[in-house]
C-alpha cells in the first residue's frame, strides 16, 4: 500500500519529465549539420525550430562558428552546409571538390554607433566616416562632422575609434563600404574580415565593439543593426550615393537589396545602391549548399528545407530585424534551388 | 634594550600573521564572488523547464538546456571510458614496472602534456577524427576530453600506487601470488581511493572545457540520437548564449554557467569527502 502510494507520484514525474523529450526522440530521424555565420544564428535557429513543425523527421543543427569557419567547414565537407556573411573568393571556391551554391537568406546593415552627451541623433557621408576611421578627422567638432549636423551641439572632445578585434562579416560589409567610397581605403586597407585598422581600439565582437562605445564618451564604432536595435544604440544616418541622409532602418536595406546589381551565381556586395533610400552599408548572408548531394536523403530534405525558407521563412525576417528578400530575387533563388541534384 | 627588542619582535609577528591571512582571504575570495555572482544573476533562470526542456528559438521565452545538460554527462562518459583505463594502467606502468630512464620521459611527456592549451587538443582530434570521419561528433567530443584526462589520471594514479607501501607487495609476492594479481588485487585495491579521487578531479577539470569541444562535439539545439552525431554541452551553449545580442539568453547564459559551476563543485566535494575517509584509517 505505502509502495504503492509513493510510486504514481513517482511515475507521474518522469513521465512529465521523460514524456514530450521521449516523443520527440522517437520521432527524429536525421540531422543536417551545418556551420558559419553568427550574425544569421538568431533568424537560422528560429527557421530550423519552426521546421520542426513541417517536417518532423529531419532536424537541422546550426552552430555559428563564424564566416571564415562556415567556408572552412563546407570546403573539408565536415558539416551538410556552411554559412557566410562575405561571399567566397575565387581562390576559396577553387578549392571546393564540387561546385558551391551561393543560397542568399536575409540581408542586414552596420550601423555607425557612438557615445556623445545626449547622443543627437547624427549624419555622417561616406568620406567623413573613411577620414574618422583612418584617424584623420580627430576632434567631433570638425568643420566637416559640423556642416553636415547644423543644429547639433557637437563637443571639443577626441574621437576615440572601436572597430572589431576578430574576424568578422560585420567587417566584412564595413570595410567593403569604405574601400568603395574611398580609393585610398581601397589602397591602404582594402577588404576582409579583418584588416589592419590604421585608427582606433579593438573590441571582440559585436558586444566588445558596443561595450567599449558604451564605457568611453566621445567613442565612435560599428555594430550590426540587429545588435544595436536589440540594444538601444544610437545609429548614425549615412549618406548615400542618391545624395539622401537614410536611417539603417528594414526598409532601407531591402531598397538596398531591391536596387543592388545581383549577378547570376549570387556572390554580390550590396553596399553604395543606387536607390534614393536605400541604406548603404547593408550586406547579404548566404547558405552555402554543394550542387550535387552525396547523401541522397539528405539532399533532398536540404532542398525542402531551402524552398520553405525562402517561400515561408523570408516573413519570419522583420520580427528579428532582419530584412527580406525582395520577391524578385526570391524568385531567382527558387529557380537556382531547383538546379541542386541528389 | 631586550624589553623593546621583545615587543618589536611581537608586533613583526603579528603583522606578517595579518599578511598571511589577508593572502589566504585573498585566494579565498574570488570563489566567494564567483559563486555570489553567478547566483545572482542565473538563479532567477534555473527552474524545471532549464533541466527539462530544449532551448527555444529568440523571441520565444522559456526553454532550457536539458540536451545540453545531457550532452555533457554524455561526453564525459565517453571521455572516462577512454581516459580511465589509459590513465590507470598508465600509472601502474610507471609505478609497478618501467625503468626509471624510461620512466623519467613519460612523467615529462605527461607533463608537457598536461601543460597543452585546450584548444590545441581541439585542433588535434579535428584533424584526426573529425577530418576523416567526415563530420562532427559526440565520439570525437570524448576523445578530446578522454584524451584530456589520460596524463592528469596518470600522474596521480601514479603518485597514489606508490603510496602503498613496498610490504604488501613483498608479503604478496612471499606467498606464491603473481604478480599481475599482486597489482590487481593488493596494489590497485589498496590504492582504489586515491585512484577514483583522480578521476573525478580529471572529470570535473575537462567538464567545463569549452575550447576542445567546438570543432569536435560542435553543439547541437536537439537531442542527441548517435554518437556519430553532433551533441550539445553545457560549456558550448554557455557560449553561444553569451556572445549573442538578446537578453533571454544571456539569462540562460548565467543559469547555465551556475548549474555547471555547482555540478564540478559536488565532485570536488564528493572528492573531499572520499579523501578525508581515506587519511581516517591507517594505511
Amino acid at each position: 500500500m505505502k509502495t504503492k502510494s509513493l510510486l504514481i507520484p513517482l511515475v507521474a514525474l518522469s513521465a512529465c519529465f521523460l514524456g514530450p523529450d521521449l516523443a520527440d526522440r522517437a520521432s527524429a530521424q536525421m540531422l543536417i549539420n551545418g556551420a558559419g555565420a553568427t550574425f544569421p544564428y538568431p533568424i537560422y535557429s528560429k527557421w530550423f525550430d519552426e521546421y520542426v513543425k513541417v517536417d518532423s523527421s529531419v532536424r537541422f543543427n546550426y552552430q555559428s562558428i563564424g564566416s571564415g569557419g562556415g567556408q572552412k567547414q563546407i570546403l573539408a565537407e565536415t558539416v551538410d552546409f556552411g554559412a557566410s556573411d562575405g561571399p567566397m573568393s575565387d581562390a576559396n571556391l577553387a578549392k571546393a571538390p564540387r561546385r558551391l551554391l551561393h543560397i542568399p537568406t536575409v540581408a542586414g546593415a552596420d550601423v555607425l554607433t557612438y557615445n556623445l552627451p545626449g547622443n543627437p541623433q547624427l549624419k555622417v557621408d561616406g568620406p567623413t566616416i573613411v577620414d574618422i576611421f583612418m584617424g584623420k578627422i580627430t576632434k567631433w567638432n570638425d568643420p566637416r562632422l559640423a556642416q553636415q549636423n547644423p543644429g547639433v551641439k557637437l563637443p571639443d572632445d577626441d574621437i576615440i575609434v572601436v572597430h572589431r578585434s576578430d574576424g568578422s562579416g560585420t567587417t566584412f560589409i564595413w570595410v567593403d563600404y569604405l574601400s568603395s567610397v574611398s580609393k585610398e581605403w581601397e589602397s591602404k586597407v582594402g577588404r576582409g574580415t579583418s584588416v589592419n585598422w590604421p585608427a582606433g581600439l579593438g573590441g571582440k565582437g559585436n558586444e566588445g565593439v558596443a561595450g567599449q562605445v558604451k564605457q568611453l564618451p566621445g567613442a565612435v564604432g560599428y555594430v550590426e543593426l540587429a545588435y544595436a536595435v536589440q540594444n538601444k544604440l544610437p545609429c548614425a544616418h549615412v549618406k548615400n550615393s542618391a545624395g539622401n541622409y537614410v536611417a539603417p532602418t528594414l526598409d532601407s536595406i531591402t531598397e538596398a537589396l531591391a536596387t543592388a546589381k545581383i549577378p547570376e551565381d549570387f556572390r554580390f556586395s550590396m553596399v553604395n545602391p543606387p536607390g534614393d533610400k536605400a541604406y548603404p552599408i547593408a550586406g547579404c548572408t548566404w547558405l552555402l549548399v554543394y550542387q550535387e548531394q552525396k547523401d541522397a536523403a539528405k539532399g533532398k530534405k536540404l532542398v525542402e528545407f531551402l524552398n520553405w525558407a525562402i517561400e515561408k521563412g523570408e516573413s519570419m525576417a522583420e520580427s528579428l530585424n532582419y530584412a527580406p528578400l525582395p520577391a524578385s530575387v526570391r524568385q531567382r533563388v527558387l529557380e537556382r534551388i531547383k538546379t541542386i541534384k541528389y | 634594550m631586550s624589553a623593546t627588542n621583545h615587543r618589536w619582535r611581537k608586533f613583526k609577528n603579528v603583522l606578517m600573521q595579518a599578511v598571511a591571512l589577508a593572502c589566504a582571504l585573498l585566494v579565498v575570495a574570488p570563489l566567494g564572488l564567483v559563486f555570489y555572482h553567478l547566483i545572482k544573476s542565473g538563479i532567477g533562470s534555473v527552474n524545471w523547464a532549464f533541466f527539462t526542456q530544449l532551448p527555444k528559438p529568440v523571441g520565444e521565452s522559456g526553454g532550457g538546456m536539458a540536451n545540453a545538460i545531457a550532452g555533457t554527462f554524455i561526453l564525459l562518459g565517453l571521455a572516462a571510458l577512454i581516459g580511465v583505463p589509459v590513465g590507470v594502467l598508465g600509472g601502474v606502468y610507471l609505478s609497478e614496472y618501467g625503468s626509471s630512464r624510461l620512466n623519467w620521459w613519460i612523467r615529462f611527456a605527461a607533463d608537457v602534456l598536461n601543460g597543452v592549451p585546450s584548444i590545441i587538443w581541439g585542433i588535434v582530434v579535428y584533424a584526426l577524427v573529425v577530418v576523416p570521419m567526415k563530420g562532427f561528433s559526440a565520439w570525437a567530443g570524448g576523445i578530446v576530453l578522454g584524451m584530456m584526462m589520460i596524463p592528469l589520471i596518470m600522474r596521480t594514479s601514479e603518485e597514489v600506487l606508490q603510496l602503498v607501501p613496498n610490504g604488501y607487495r613483498e608479503a604478496s609476492l612471499a606467498l606464491g601470488i603473481p604478480r599481475w594479481r599482486t597489482i590487481v588485487q593488493i596494489v590497485l585495491r589498496t590504492a582504489m581511493k586515491g585512484i577514483v579521487t583522480g578521476v573525478l578531479l580529471a572529470l570535473a577539470r575537462v567538464a567545463g572545457e569549452t575550447a576542445p569541444l567546438l570543432f569536435t562535439a560542435f553543439g547541437n539545439r536537439f537531442w542527441n540520437h548517435s554518437l556519430s552525431d553532433p551533441i550539445a554541452a553545457l560549456p558550448l551553449q554557455i557560449f553561444n548564449y553569451a556572445i549573442s545580442p538578446y537578453d533571454d539568453w544571456h539569462r540562460q547564459a548565467w543559469a547555465g554557467a551556475l548549474v555547471l559551476l555547482l555540478l564540478i563543485t559536488a565532485v570536488n566535494v564528493g572528492v573531499r569527502v572520499l579523501t578525508r575517509d581515506r587519511f581516517q584509517k591507517p594505511a
